[in-house]
């Protein structure tokens, strides 16, 4: 599968993206009780996923605007849809 | 079939990007998924009550499911009290007339006044608070998984409880509030009841018509649309990341790997959220 390839060639990258990921996730699942820390934690997630890709696309030598909106976008897409099911 | 397929996979015609990972088309979703969403307050606005949250949660098992958390730490059972449950009823009630979710209403009134003008003289007392959730179990546990709400539950100074499982509509929204209202009397005299069997009050908006069971919740509305979305997103990511690496474009793009996994993630948690709060 492609997106493996792409993963191995810089496995470190993917690596950290991964385990901020899951931490995240069990962070969310943790604090279920408060919707107010869930948005917290939703909210550190895109920001760890953010700077990830600005590292990432830096490191690859192919940062550019179209780029950081491309980012930018996705992740409103997934935080606006998360947080608008945290009552 | 040509043009479907191009949604999804890369070619010369569509630029050697997939047309549903486009950022205008992502764009796209974000401002249908918000159209819904205003859609739903909207429904709640002018029709209110057509959505909500079912719920089987009955006052007999909220007790039996608090001391049964109380018994497995080895603290005495409490002890249902009818003025408590007066009380707790009277408060769900007041949320509902008041369109409010919080522990003191809009005018001030705290859970104590309730309790007060209900005749409960106590030593100490607390209340905790749960809405939109279908069953006991799920919603005891959230209780338990919450610090302060469980610090409630397990007190040991508390001997009383009084349940109100009141049915209503809440900002246009039919759902079920749930006030547990604990206590140690003043006198230290212990009442000895159990609760009624009919343990639900429902509460109509102005009429006296019973509210019926609503047919969907908006959560589960924002749910479904959202992870309709997600899906066609990750899957048109991850055909898009297929035929790039396979054909060896070289293209300006974001990671797909990255797309995939921070998508997949947040999908998992939508898929998780559960319904009901607590306060």
């Amino acid at each position: 599968m492609s997106i493996f390839k792409e993963i191995e060639s810089k496995p470190f990258e993917y690596v950290f993206l991964a385990v901020s990921l899951l931490i995240s996730a069990i962070l969310f699942f943790f604090f279920s009780y408060d919707p107010h820390y869930q948005r917290n934690v939703v909210y550190g997630a895109a920001g760890a996923y953010f700077l990830w890709s600005i590292l990432h696309h830096y490191r690859r030598g192919d940062l550019e605007t179209s780029i950081v909106v491309e980012y930018l976008i996705l992740i409103l897409f997934g935080v606006i849809v998360l947080t608008s099911t945290l009552l | 079939m040509n043009k479907i397929w191009h949604l999804f996979v890369p070619h010369t015609s569509n630029n050697h990007r997939a047309y549903l990972i486009r950022p205008s088309v992502i764009a796209l979703f974000i401002s249908i998924y918000l159209l819904n969403q205003s859609l739903v307050k909207s429904l709640t606005i002018i029709k209110p009550g057509v959505l909500g949250y079912s719920s089987e949660i009955t006052v007999q098992k909220v007790i039996d499911l608090t001391n049964q958390e109380r018994l497995k730490l080895g603290q005495e059972p409490l002890q249902y009290n009818s003025v408590l449950s007066d009380s707790a009823i009277e408060k769900a009630q007041d949320m509902f007339a008041n369109d409010y979710w919080a522990h003191n209403s809009p005018q001030g009134k705290t859970p104590w006044d309730f309790l007060r003008q209900h005749g409960y003289e106590y030593s100490v007392a607390g209340e905790n608070l749960a809405k939109d959730f279908y069953d006991t179990d799920s919603m005891v546990r959230a209780w338990m998984n919450s610090p302060t709400h469980r610090e409630n539950i397990l007190n040991p100074k508390y001997q009383e409880i009084g349940i109100g499982v009141v049915n209503g509509v809440l900002n246009g929204v039919k759902t079920t509030l749930v006030v547990q209202h604990f206590g140690s009397p003043l006198n230290g005299v212990v009442a000895y009841s159990s609760p009624p069997s009919a343990s639900v009050d429902i509460l109509s908006e102005a009429s006296s018509a019973p509210v019926s069971a609503p047919l969907i919740s908006p959560l589960q509305i924002s749910q479904f649309v959202g992870l309709v979305m997600f899906v066609i997103i990750i899957s048109a990511l991850a055909i898009d990341g297929y035929f790039t690496l396979k054909n060896k474009t070289h293209r300006l793009a974001g990671s797909a790997a990255g797309h995939v996994g921070f998508l997949a993630i947040i999908f998992i948690l939508l898929l998780a959220n559960q319904q009901g709060r607590i306060f």
